[in-house]
């Protein structure tokens, strides 16, 4: 099966969101309600809405969006921002990065959420993406993130480089890759 | 599509576009390419209403930068 990185979010990506997303987050998240589980197992994305956060960044240079789809259904997007952060790690301090706002799969590709994933690899492709769209820039594969709790061993296990939790960002743990880091990572 | 242009800088410009290149481990274009995203963006929110400040934590100072 052939899935196509597309270099844009549209109407019609915002639309799956809506009507195929989101009903089965809200519920598993009720699944969970009803088991008395506490909302720490909560998808920690359920809250996003990816319609305000891309009419916030209509038009600007700084946003690059992402989509990917397989078999016509939509199966992850991802924002990215070239202009939040400069990188933190000693060797590359100072430099330009391609800072990842936010990156998401569909429900039904993540373990937390159905018990058989219909297709693995889109959260791996989003950063391969992420990468190509720093190279894009002149920042030679360069990429930082702040990752929710339940993605944290995910990006450690992409070869970023964890540089603790961050509190002055939701205290949420921040990663950053460097080039040759990238470069082990996509090639 | 990319589209090319020729751009006429002063010596001037121009060191200081190199010294920006070898100090953020960037080509020329990207350079250019990264300020026109930055300019666009203040640009957007000073618009929206926003403003845009230094903060000097250790003096404890702040400043509104101007963009005209």
């Amino acid at each position: 099966m052939a899935a196509e990185l597309l270099d844009r979010i549209d109407e019609l990506h915002l639309r799956a969101v809506e009507t195929d997303w989101i009903p089965q987050i809200i519920n598993h998240i009720r699944q969970l309600i009803d088991q008395g589980q506490p909302r720490q197992t909560w998808p920690q994305s359920w809250h996003w809405n990816w319609r305000d956060k891309v009419d916030r960044i209509n038009g600007l240079l700084a946003f690059q969006t992402f989509a990917i789809m397989c078999e016509g259904q939509l199966q992850g997007l991802m924002q990215m921002n070239s202009a939040r952060s400069l990188c933190r790690l000693p060797e590359q301090a100072g430099k330009h990065l391609a800072y990842v706002d936010y990156v998401e799969t569909a429900p039904w590709n993540r373990p937390n959420i159905a018990s058989k994933p219909r297709y693995r690899g889109v959260g791996i492709t989003m950063i391969r993406a992420a990468i190509e769209h720093s190279r894009d820039l002149g920042f030679h594969g360069r990429i930082g993130l702040h990752s929710l709790p339940q993605s944290e061993t995910f990006y450690a296990n992409c070869g970023m480089t964890d540089l603790g939790i961050d509190g002055t960002y939701e205290n949420l743990r921040y990663f950053e890759m460097t080039s040759s880091q990238a470069d082990a990572l996509s090639g | 599509m990319k589209k090319t242009m020729t751009l006429n800088l002063t010596d001037a410009e121009m060191q200081v576009l190199q010294d920006l290149c070898d100090k953020k481990d960037l080509s020329k274009t990207a350079v250019l390419r990264q300020a026109l995203r930055l300019y666009q963006l203040v640009d957007v929110r000073l618009q929206q209403g926003g403003k845009l400040f230094f903060e000097d934590e250790t003096k404890k100072e702040k400043a509104e930068l101007m963009v005209l």
